[in-house]
């Protein structure tokens, strides 16, 4: 008899049809073989075509499942915050404490004092942080913030821009492309809707060519591009500025798309020309800027221009940084003067979401009847916010995705919001934190700071999976369940027709509970009688369900985890505005696609030009700082992590390029050999991690994968390597978090550590 | 006999490694330890002329397997009904007994022993429990860019093509490794 090797005697498996959902860019399909109530393997789709199969994240999930480090019993902080000395507590315990500090909080300061800070640890429709926003909204309101790290600022443009965030196509519509352009794009790590790898395999098998731009030869260039632009960070806009030049000097925009379907672009010309500033946008302006040779900036520009349809993906990294809108909007602009929108095998830039239910009618035209003035207050659910007015540098006067109300602070200056109050201008005294599926310690930039804020709370409570940075330093720590303990449904990410239905696969773990239960238990003891959270998941879900007219068979979902929506033909944004303008006008103030936008103009601030601009700031590398911090710092997405979670899965650690990524050309006359230990390190901190010593980085830019935990020794240096530790937390006006604009310094470490 | 192996599209493989955990999830592998299939990154040039690639190694189930014939306790077999190379863990000698004859005969570095002294010989076979289940190697199934396939060489041959290069294999082609590649056209010489 062969051997076989695994398997022992055969019991009866079990096999659960359920999936992923943390916030990666994929939910995708999981199978769980379950025997006697324990996981035993995970495999993913292997039905009809187009497969959701799960990436090694999916697949590693029983090592976080059954992580010895789960969290199994509420706890109690016992050391000093950050400290991670806590005590196993009772539920009741852990509730009633709970209960009793939001009352004495309301009663003392009132609900504003309630900061709520969801996460995006869990992305189904029913767990996380929804049911504990619900409740907390019951109870009278709370303080939250505003703008999200990943794409605040390729959000903003895009509203600006076209005034949605549906600009993108299915992801099946690139193989009509003659060219493709990747900028800041890594989806072979970030995934990007699961089918986007296997998508542009398919387009380069086709012989469409693929230009990628990013500083970094990512594993995406690697494998799909026939040509690699390396490109100075955060000088982006240059680069499309310069595109752009060369196309109008040349003649190649297309005047006809520009005057039936867009407005601005004599005053974008006017910059382009450098009427503004007496500087020309020339390539030649542009290579000291961002390094690119400008006869390579000449060449995209005319093939981008030429080449139609054209797919300019414009990724959210470089719109990540200290005036990311800038870039953002470029790229859109650039996509417009060359009319390769709403087109087959085009691509309009901007958000880049594709298919989603829930904004299913977002582009159609609103009754004029039902628009509210939002100048004079904005209405909110949340009482704490509701009626506030709007937020001085808001697109308040657009729908949908434009975080408006001034009742909220932005998420990168929560540190400073909570160390301040009202004396710093922030709309409210934080006394207390409800934290729900959310490593923000970690994952809000300069966690130095984060650590002092939290420090000076009165109380903090946590919903939490694991003991992460930002759990140690809670007075109250919940444990909760993972998505394969309980029952959810997933939409889709950004641009693929389907839902995920996750069923429970075994029983949570010990005494996990789900968010929903936390909250049923919790309702009364706030005093707070909603018989909604006494229903069951799958009474919710089915809910939820009935809200969305594209799920249409709840049952065949649940029996198969899964439901692939058939569309009549591939998304194309903005197709029906390109074909019949005049019954379907853009969703912004002027009907038109905005390269000068109406409303940042009466904004009238210098950071947020009306056309989009090339900018620097104040920690870019032609300021001053760069003498002492000359080395520009990325924090890109790592693939063995979805941001900060599972950074305990002992099958993906061991795969993770370690430490930080450093050309040869600074490494060596830092004396830094592949493997050292080196401190990364500027003013708001210092982290000790490997040195990754790559030909893959441009030189002058360093890059660590942001979502390590935040890991202070008794000197103050990070241990976990935490890129958090380094980066900037003054957001742009528009709203982009600046976490790859940060200056650092790199030097050889004490080698005491084993590598 | 009709021999099965591996289909490896280099072209497509992005190093996601999804292959190397799904398989160490069906076998129970911990971390830390080498799996049975693993993917090595080739890496050449100098900023900014880069060539990066990727290889699938799993066991290739030579016709004529080098560790096959090194073992000196005839614990390497191959099955007659489709070739795939397997391991007999109960003749085995084992790890520092042997010491890892096979895996010093494998240019591929297929065979793998666990930490401890007396630890077998482990490897990729080809999923064989699998295929009677009617179902492919997990690696196979898992790959999310269906860059990889196995099943009768044939089959593989009539389907892929005779492909039998790919950057970073070593192309010991006598011992019959039973793979079809589509590789990436390798980089110039720099």
């Amino acid at each position: 008899m062969d051997t076989i090797q695994a398997e022992g005697p055969k019991e009866e498996v079990v096999v659960v049809n359920t999936g992923c959902c943390h916030d990666c860019g994929g939910r995708c399909v999981l199978k769980a073989h379950v025997r006697n109530g324990k996981v035993i393997r995970l495999e993913s789709d292997t039905g009809p075509e187009p497969q959701i199969r799960a990436c090694l994240r999916g697949r590693a999930y029983r090592q976080r499942l059954y992580s010895p480090d789960r969290l199994k019993y509420p706890l109690r902080r016992v050391g000093e915050r950050g400290e991670g000395k806590f005590e196993r507590i009772s539920w009741d315990e852990a509730l009633d404490t709970v209960a009793y500090e939001l009352k004495r909080v309301k009663a003392a300061y009132g609900n504003a004092a309630i900061l709520f800070l969801p996460g995006a640890g869990n992305q189904g429709l029913l767990h996380g942080p929804i049911m504990p926003g619900m409740l907390l909204q019951e109870f009278g309101g709370f303080t939250r913030f505003w703008g999200i790290p990943s794409y605040e600022g390729a959000l903003f443009a895009s509203m600006a821009t076209y005034g949605t965030i549906r600009t993108g196509n299915s992801r099946e519509d690139l193989l009509n492309s003659r060219l493709i352009i990747l900028w800041g794009w890594n989806p072979a790590h970030t995934i990007w809707d699961p089918e986007t790898n296997l998508t542009l395999a398919k387009a380069k098998e086709k012989g469409i060519r693929m230009v990628a731009v990013d500083p970094r030869y990512t594993d995406t260039a690697a494998t799909f591009a026939d040509q690699w632009i390396p490109i100075r960070p955060g000088t982006d806009a240059a680069m499309l500025a310069a595109m752009a030049f060369v196309i109008v000097s040349e003649g190649l925009e297309d005047r006809d798309f520009l005057n039936k379907y867009a407005q601005g672009f004599e005053t974008y010309r006017d910059y382009l020309l450098g009427k503004e500033d007496g500087r020309p946008k020339t390539p030649e302006w542009a290579e000291p800027i961002t390094r690119v040779p400008a006869k390579t900036i000449a060449d995209l520009a005319r093939a981008y221009a030429t080449q139609k349809p054209a797919a300019l993906i414009a990724g959210w990294g470089p719109a990540r940084t200290a005036i990311g809108e800038q870039y953002a909007r470029s790229a859109a602009v650039l996509c417009a003067l060359t009319g390769n929108i709403g087109i087959p095998g085009g691509y309009a830039a901007g958000f880049m979401r594709a298919y989603s239910s829930r904004e299913a009618s977002h582009l159609q035209k609103k009754d004029p009847t039902l628009k509210i003035d939002k100048s004079k207050g904005i209405p909110s659910s949340n009482p704490v916010e509701n009626g506030a007015p709007p937020r001085p540098y808001s697109l308040y006067k657009l729908s949908g995705g434009t975080n408006a109300t001034s009742a909220r602070i932005h998420q990168s200056l929560i540190w400073d919001a909570i160390l301040k109050g009202k004396a710093g201008g922030y709309p409210a005294d934080l006394k207390m934190a409800y934290i729900v599926a959310s490593n923000c310690l970690n994952q809000y930039p300069n966690a130095n700071l984060g650590a002092q804020a939290l420090k000076r709370l009165e109380f903090i409570v946590i919903h939490e999976q694991f003991l992460t940075p930002t759990a140690r330093f809670a007075d109250i720590v919940l444990p909760v369940n993972t998505f394969l303990e309980r029952e959810d449904i997933a939409p889709p990410w950004l641009g693929s027709p389907y839902y995920i239905y996750l069923n429970k696969a075994v029983d949570p773990l010990e005494e996990t509970k789900s968010d929903l239960e936390i909250c049923r238990l919790l309702a009364p003891r706030l005093g707070i009688q909603n018989d909604f959270f006494n229903l069951s998941e799958e009474e919710i879900l089915r809910l939820f369900a009935s809200r969305r007219k594209d799920i249409t068979d709840f049952e065949a979902m649940k029996r198969d985890g899964v439901l692939k929506i058939k569309l009549p033909e591939p998304i194309v944004a903005f197709r029906d505005q390109i074909r019949d303008p005049e019954h379907h006008p853009f969703p912004t103030l002027s009907g038109k696609i905005e390269i000068d936008c109406d409303h940042i103009k009466e904004m009238n601030h210098p950071r947020i030009p009306s056309v989009p601009k090339y900018l620097s700031h104040p920690e870019h590398y032609d300021t001053p700082l760069a003498e002492k911090y000359p080395l520009q710092l990325l924090t890109t997405h790592a693939k063995t992590r979805t941001h900060s979670t599972l950074e305990m899965v002992p099958w993906l650690k061991e795969l993770e390029v370690r430490g930080v990524w450093i050309n040869p050309v600074d490494a060596a006359p830092r004396n830094i050999r592949p493997g050292d230990w080196v401190d990364v390190f500027n003013d708001r901190g210092r982290i000790r991690v490997p040195a990754y010593v790559t030909e893959r980085i441009m030189p002058g830019v360093v890059n660590v994968c942001q979502g390590g935990w935040y890991n202070p020794d008794e000197n103050g240096v990070d241990r976990g390597g935490c890129a958090n530790t380094l980066t900037r937390s003054e957001p742009s006006p528009g709203g982009a978090f600046p976490m790859n604009s940060a200056l650092v310094q790199v030097e050889r470490a004490p080698q005491e550590q084993d590598g | 006999m009709s021999r099965i192996g591996f289909y490896f599209d280099q072209t497509r493989c992005t190093g996601c490694y999804t292959c190397v955990v799904a398989c160490k999830d069906f076998y129970d592998v911990e971390a830390g330890r080498t799996g049975y299939l693993r993917v090595l990154s080739i890496e050449k040039g100098v900023f900014p002329d880069l060539f990066v690639a990727y290889l699938f190694s799993p066991c290739w189930h030579c016709e004529d397997p080098p560790c096959l014939k090194a073992c000196p306790a005839g614990a390497i077999t191959q099955r007659e009904k489709d070739g795939i190379v397997v391991v007999d863990p109960g003749r085995c000698l084992g790890r520092d007994q042997c010491p890892e004859k096979c895996k010093k005969a494998c240019p591929w570095d297929a065979p793998q022993f666990g930490p401890q002294g007396d630890a077998k010989m482990e490897k990729c076979q080809l999923c064989l429990e699998r295929w009677e289940e009617g179902r492919k190697p997990v690696c196979v199934e898992a790959c999310p860019l269906l860059a990889l396939d196995a099943g009768p060489l044939e089959e593989l041959r009539k389907k892929y093509g005779e492909g039998q290069g790919a950057v970073g294999f070593k192309p010991l082609w006598r011992f019959r490794p039973s793979v079809v590649f589509k590789g990436k056209k390798p980089p110039a010489p720099y």
